[in-house]
């Protein structure tokens, strides 16, 4: 298991949607680098285009959205992007393991898990079934779950923790090295998502795996991630180290967010709800800063100018305030 | 199995209630029919000079009925005959049981239903996958406007289309009848091949005109496991084709299996103007008959068929549900 982890280079990606006034932008010019063996954790509210990135990092943005532009770099795969047919179908699941939010239904409801288990093994031409079916156990072992009579148990027969072990272990059951998890426990009660959250880390450090976790819940972010890359209208607005970003936010919107989480003590008003609303597909601005109508900090400057994502050390923020305050 | 068991019961146990409430029913039904055969009968064995002893006894014995008791009376007779099966005798044809004449005419509409149903079954199944995985291209849209065309015209119009183009206009299928009389009853190749061609027309029109049904039905229900999340997860954990198309077909056609149970129980007794329309000696024109000769008899006992063919239809159907689909199997054990 001791496999170098492979990096990820996400560069310039953009991904558009056909809509009936033309393609729309859901990502626009993003970059991003997973480094070899971290997680990072991207967070976004509903429509800020997280789950279109991680879908692209699998090349499976469904139509009518098409990658646009860019490129999605995996270390001994090559451009994602590229890649089609057969070949894309095999670098999914072996290479790039992806884990479903747990409310959704990701089992065939009329097969059994193993049945399903034996089903992935002959898509990825696995000669050794017992071992897989032996790996599969072990997996579902050491997430605390009974691996025999899980993977005799049908999809209703499990409950959403237990469905959400049994994505991640599908996921990750034929040696993938790449994990994209979107919402992972959303729908899942605090003490279930505790449970998946310990296990998606230690599952992480003990397989030497590079992760990326797509998630609404700046909470989840701050218990397992690495890095923390935050999207907004498409555009990711800020990255940097999680604890450098959560102590200190730069961008506008980022404060923002970690204002609006009520504290466990004090006062519940001190928390603070972002004014206005979220842009979707059809009212992200063509040009300019993307945040801008509800931004606190805003110049005159972004109405016209889409802000440069302007890198200062580990930490990269897209915004002109920032800019501006840093040359001042 | 205990619960497959435990369903069973139940279901036989509201089948039954559910056919003794249409028999009854239908009993009172045909009882109220004004007109009654047996009465005028007696009344002209009493006009010929018969006494009236002699007469109720002559009908007694032709129809093996009590033509002057109490309606409870009747009443409790033929539902003490249903248990032995014993239906009665029919009117129309004096002395014969109207068991037997429903199993000779239900020999003639099994096999032709069966056929034409199983056939625009398949074909319709296999179609309405394409219609829907092609469904924004113009095949797609072919396969649809087929579908809705056929669905929409009605069955008798279909019959007399195929009648008219096959037997009149290009006569090289029979137009009615069973079998030719010419050839010996039996397993030869004449007699099997003259009910073949007989079989044709017949069979062709129950399948046309349910082949639209199923194809419709099999599209909405491809395209509806198709945005399932279940199979997006599977194209993204890299599965074959094959094994995703075999995820979804066996998942669309689970609602069609009940249709299908169901629609083969009902075609018993829908095949009325199809068998009108070939003269064809099923059970629909057993029914068209028995209504125009006032054999009240023999109705009674068409519609106590149907009826217990439904009530089984019913039951195949769930039973088969529970084999196929796993969630009803421990849904029911849940509750």
């Amino acid at each position: 298991m001791a496999q170098q982890a492979p990096g990820v280079r996400i560069d310039g990606l953009t991904v558009v949607y056909k809509t009936s006034a033309g393609e729309l932008p859901a990502v626009r010019n993003v970059s991003l680098t997973l480094e070899p063996g971290s997680i990072t954790g991207i967070v976004g509210e509903s429509g800020s285009g997280k789950s279109t990135l991680a879908l692209s990092l699998l090349n499976a943005v469904q139509p009518p959205g098409r990658i646009a532009a860019g490129s999605v770099e995996i270390d001994g795969l090559g451009d994602v992007v590229g890649l089609q047919g057969e070949e894309l179908r095999k670098a999914r699941g072996r290479h790039i393991g992806y884990v479903f939010q747990a409310a959704q239904n990701s089992l065939n409801p009329l097969k059994t898990v193993g049945k399903q288990l034996l089903d992935l093994g002959r898509s990825h031409g696995v000669d050794d079934l017992r071992g897989l079916v032996r790996d599969a156990k072990e997996l579902l072992g050491r997430m605390g779950l009974d691996g025999a009579r899980v993977l005799d148990s049908h999809q209703h027969e499990l409950s959403g923790g237990m469905r959400q072990r049994v994505g991640i272990v599908l996921a990750l059951v034929l040696n993938a090295h790449v994990v994209v998890l979107d919402e992972p426990t959303t729908a899942l009660d605090m003490i279930t998502q505790a449970n998946i959250l310990k296990i998606v880390r230690e599952v992480h450090a003990e397989r030497g795996l590079t992760t990326l976790v797509i998630t609404h819940d700046i909470g989840v972010v701050a218990e397992v991630a690495d890095r923390l890359a935050v999207m907004y209208g498409g555009r990711l607005v800020e990255q940097g180290p999680t604890r450098e970003v959560l102590g200190a936010p730069r961008h506008p919107y980022t404060k923002g967010l970690i204002k609006a989480i009520p504290r466990l003590v004090g006062d519940i008003d001190e928390a603070r709800a972002l004014p206005g609303r979220p842009p979707t597909l059809a009212t992200v601005p063509k040009e300019g800063c993307v945040f801008r109508e509800r931004c606190a900090a805003r110049l005159d400057v972004c109405d016209t100018v889409d802000p440069e994502a302007v890198a200062d050390g580990p930490r990269v923020v897209a915004c002109h305030a920032v800019t501006v305050k840093e040359h001042a | 199995m205990t619960i497959i068991a435990r369903r069973l019961a139940g279901h036989l146990a509201r089948g039954f209630v559910m056919i003794l409430v249409v028999a009854t029913i239908s009993f009172f039904i045909v009882n109220n029919i004004p007109g009654d055969p047996m009465a005028a009968r007696y009344e002209k064995l009493i006009e010929q000079g018969m006494s009236p002893e002699a007469a109720a006894q002559n009908v007694k014995v032709l129809y093996g009925f009590q033509p002057n008791g109490t309606l409870w009376q009747q009443y409790t007779d033929y539902m003490g005959g249903l248990f032995h099966l014993d239906l009665g005798v029919s009117v129309s044809r004096p002395g014969t049981p109207v068991l037997d004449v429903l199993m000779e005419a239900t020999k003639w509409t099994i096999l032709p239903v069966l056929a034409g149903t199983l056939l625009s079954f398949l074909v319709g199944v296999i179609l309405g996958v394409y219609a829907a995985i092609k469904r924004k291209g113009k095949l797609g849209d072919a396969l649809a406007i087929s579908g809705s065309l056929l669905h929409g015209v009605p069955q008798y119009v279909l019959a007399m289309l195929l009648g008219v183009i096959f037997a009149t206009l290009i006569p090289i299928l029979p137009a009615d009848g069973p079998v030719d009389i010419l050839f010996e009853p039996g397993f030869n190749a004449a007699y099997i091949g003259s009910l073949i061609e007989h079989a044709v027309l017949p069979v062709a029109t129950y399948a046309l005109s349910a082949y639209g049904g199923w194809i419709l039905a099999m599209k909405s229900s491809v395209v509806t496991v198709l945005g399932d999340d279940f199979i997006l997860a599977a194209e993204l954990r890299g599965m074959k084709r094959s094994i995703i198309f075999r995820y979804i077909a066996r998942n669309a056609i689970l609602p069609l299996f009940t249709i299908l149970a169901l629609s083969l129980g009902m075609l018993l007794g829908g095949a009325v103007f199809i068998e009108k329309i070939f003269n064809y000696p099923g059970l629909g024109l057993l029914l068209i008959n028995s209504v125009n000769d006032r054999d009240y008899a023999l109705m009674g006992g068409a519609f106590l068929l149907i009826t217990v063919a439904v009530v089984v239809a019913n039951i195949v159907a769930d039973l088969f549900y529970t084999v196929i689909d796993p969630r009803v199997r421990s849904g029911e054990g849940a509750s």
